[in-house]
């Protein structure tokens, strides 16, 4: 009788606990607007892919890096990656045409506040990367190096549409469960 | 030298000129792209200028970021500028994209390579349904709303799979007289309802599909139309429908209940000529529009009237207010001739010719709606007059009057005419009459039967202030009744026929009359007649609406108020006299 009792405590606690380790994660998701990031890449689409010269190298999905992250390094990748374009790929493009270095302007202020939101949970440990996401974000930025930095930085926002369809989809499916 | 050395370089210039052309002679197609609905990718591009019937097009696709290029060979068909490529293409949705180029090839010669501006992404696939499925329901419009299912579809990659979450459609809806399209809503499920607010008519629907969380464009769906008619067969219809045949069938049966409890009544106590009954108290008396109830009063309750009226002609009227038949003359000798009233008779009389009354009140009763008082004038002039006589017997005959038919004597009574006492000899009905009355159908309140004259004076000061205008001498002759209110002794018990008043009015046999007279009903007023003092011929329609003067006649206190005032009595002699 007593043995069933200490099991019934142990397995309740691991329930606590799985429950309380998962759950920073599910909190910590993007709740903004999306649309206005991926209509102002839609716009800018075009003339930023046509200058890519590299069709046979990808440096976001890179085997598909991306599409093997686990819901728990979700929020951690994210951070990464947001640190990345903000970081280096904004940074590191020339955009002679003012039309198109407003749209990515623009797509760099949204960037920005996501990164706030996500450092409001790794404040409170609610972001915590595993080494899949630490191993993937390594691999991120060595294809970015091995191409030059012009090179490199076009085709990175050439890539927004593959980072944008990745956070929407992890954080639509933790947004509508 | 040098002339030998030109032939040889233009033909070496030739042959390289000609290797060129083979290579990159032709142009490249100005431009290449994609344009896609769910897992159907059609590659398109512009023919190049100048191309001949054998020119066609090599189409290689590359997966964004793996090598090499492939090679589509399906799409190697002279004069077409499009190719299919979702065979090549069935991983889009779940990886980075795909790369394009075309170029143009006419025998040994080939352009240079266009590729597609923009890596073939899922953003760029047009969001389309399968079909829209319409149906009505209770005055609403049911959509399904049904996604696309392409052949060329994988197993398991549905477009809800693909496309789990943040799918909506946007609904159109027309009518079809008219181009004037409302988009309705925006929903959110593949099933949707438009109320359809009564309407009739036909309509046709669109839908376009799109993504919340997506940039992808949508494509109209083709329409489908409705006839939305009236439907009456619905639930409530019916309901209502059943509830009201219920209502209607329990309204029925208590209709038919009624009808049947009413034909069991007995007939009016005028019409079945009995022993008059006795005094019956005017609270139990019945609702005015019962005319023929008769009552019988207490003989003694009323004044005897004086012997000279007793026996004096009594003028009759075509109603059956044949009070005026007064409770003085009323005594069992009296029997008032109740046959039944001719109307054109009635009609007669008002024209003067008296003698026709005879006829028709002796034939018995008609069909007429009156009173049934067939009034005969007597003769008091050299000529014979009709004879009152005692019919009985004829005024019961299925009139709804009360009975009372005065027939012409033509025995003349001079003395009476002289002192103007026109009232003829009238007869009434046997108090028999009265017996059989049902006490429900004696609910006409408008005569009391009389059983004797009582010769006393009648009071008919409430009746004379009916509103009831009296011209001339006639409402003279009425004034003076109020003087005879206060010697208005209690009612006798007497035989004959008294005017009565609606419910309120009571005939109370030892009671005073006098608050009788005072609410009389409007119709049948031919008992003013007895009263009027220069009533002619012409008069007798007149008669008719002088409702006050039925009191007055039907009092048997008025029959005493003869005794001092014999006004009415010139009226009647006038009548006599206009024959």
């Amino acid at each position: 009788m007593k043995v069933q009792r200490v099991s019934l405590w142990l397995l309740g606690a691991m329930l606590i606990l799985c429950s309380v380790h998962t759950h920073p994660l599910r909190r910590c998701w993007i709740s903004m607007d999306m649309r206005h990031v991926e209509e102002s890449f839609q716009e800018i689409k075009r003339a930023i892919q046509t200058r890519d010269n590299f069709q046979n190298v990808t440096i976001l999905s890179p085997l598909g890096a991306l599409q093997s992250i686990k819901p728990l390094d979700v929020c951690c990748m994210t951070k990464n990656l947001l640190a990345f374009y903000v970081d280096r790929v904004f940074k590191d493009h020339q955009e002679p045409n003012p039309q198109i270095l407003r749209k990515i302007s623009s797509i760099a202020n949204s960037f920005l506040y996501m990164q706030r939101t996500l450092q409001q949970c790794q404040v409170q440990s609610q972001c915590r990367c595993s080494q899949e996401a630490t191993n993937a974000t390594k691999i991120i930025h060595d294809n970015y190096d091995q191409l030059e930095v012009q090179s490199a930085a076009i085709k990175s926002l050439g890539e927004l549409n593959i980072f944008l369809a990745w956070i929407d989809k992890n954080h639509q499916e933790t947004s509508a469960a | 030298m040098l002339s030998l050395l030109v032939v040889p370089l233009t033909a070496i210039l030739s042959l390289c000129h000609g290797f060129s052309e083979h290579g990159t002679e032709l142009p490249s197609p100005p431009s290449a792209w994609f344009e896609a609905e769910f897992f159907q990718h059609i590659l398109h591009w512009t023919p190049i200028p100048n191309q001949s019937e054998s020119t066609y097009y090599e189409v290689a696709l590359l997966e964004y970021g793996k090598e090499p290029w492939r090679d589509i060979p399906s799409c190697r068909r002279t004069l077409e500028f499009s190719c299919d490529l979702t065979t090549a293409t069935l991983n889009l949705y779940h990886n980075n994209g795909y790369r394009a180029k075309v170029r143009a090839v006419d025998g040994s010669r080939h352009s240079n390579w266009t590729s597609t501006q923009t890596r073939f992404s899922v953003d760029e696939v047009t969001l389309t349904v399968g079909s829209v499925k319409l149906e009505m329901q209770e005055g609403s419009i049911l959509g399904t709303i049904q996604p696309p299912r392409p052949q060329m579809a994988p197993e398991g990659n549905t477009y809800e799979k693909i496309f789990r979450h943040f799918r909506q459609y946007e609904i159109a809806i027309r009518k079809v007289p008219g181009n004037l399209t409302f988009i309705i809503k925006r929903v959110r499920h593949e099933n949707f309802s438009l109320p359809a607010s009564g309407e009739v008519g036909k309509f046709c629907v669109m839908v376009k599909p799109s993504l919340a969380s997506r940039t992808n464009k949508g494509a109209w769906s083709e329409e489908q139309c409705i006839v939305l008619s009236k439907q009456y067969l619905t639930v409530t219809n019916l309901s209502v429908f059943t509830s009201v045949l219920l209502l209607c069938g329990a309204l029925a049966y208590c209709l038919a209940l009624q009808l049947y409890l009413r034909h069991r009544r007995k007939l009016p106590s005028v019409l079945v000529f009995k022993k008059p009954s006795p005094i019956i108290p005017v609270s139990q008396l019945p609702y005015p529009e019962m005319q023929d109830t008769i009552h019988s009063l207490i003989e003694e309750a009323f004044p005897k009237v004086s012997p000279e009226l007793r026996n004096s002609d009594l003028h009759g009227s075509t109603d059956s207010g044949f009070g005026s038949a007064k409770p003085s003359l009323q005594t069992e000798e009296l029997q008032f001739l109740l046959p039944t009233p001719h109307p054109q008779a009635c009609g007669a009389l008002g024209k003067g010719v008296p003698t026709e009354l005879q006829d028709s009140c002796s034939n018995g009763s008609h069909s007429s709606t009156d009173s049934g008082i067939c009034l005969q004038v007597l003769n008091y002039g050299p000529g014979p007059g009709p004879t009152w006589e005692q019919q009985v017997e004829k005024a019961s005959q299925g009139q709804d009057d009360s009975g009372i038919g005065l027939v012409h004597n033509s025995e003349g009574q001079p003395g009476d005419a002289q002192s103007g006492s026109t009232l003829g000899h009238v007869s009434l009905t046997r108090p028999e009459v009265l017996e059989e009355e049902d006490p429900a159908a004696v609910a006409f309140p408008g005569y009391l039967k009389q059983t004797r004259c009582t010769g006393e004076k009648a009071a008919p000061a409430g009746c004379l202030e009916e509103e009831t205008p009296l011209t001339g001498d006639l409402g003279a002759q009425f004034r003076t009744y109020p003087d005879a209110e206060a010697d208005w002794p209690p009612p006798a018990l007497a035989k004959g026929y008294m005017k009565q008043d609606p419910p309120r009015v009571t005939v109370a046999p030892s009671g005073s009359p006098t608050g009788q007279w005072n609410q009389l009903p409007a119709e049948g007023s031919f008992l003013g007649l007895t009263n009027s003092g220069d009533l002619g011929t012409s008069d007798w329609s007149f008669i008719h609406d002088l409702a006050p003067l039925d009191c007055v006649a039907a009092s048997g206190g008025l029959l005493g108020s003869f005794d001092s005032d014999m006004v009415a009595l010139p009226l009647i002699s006038s009548l006599y006299s206009n024959e």
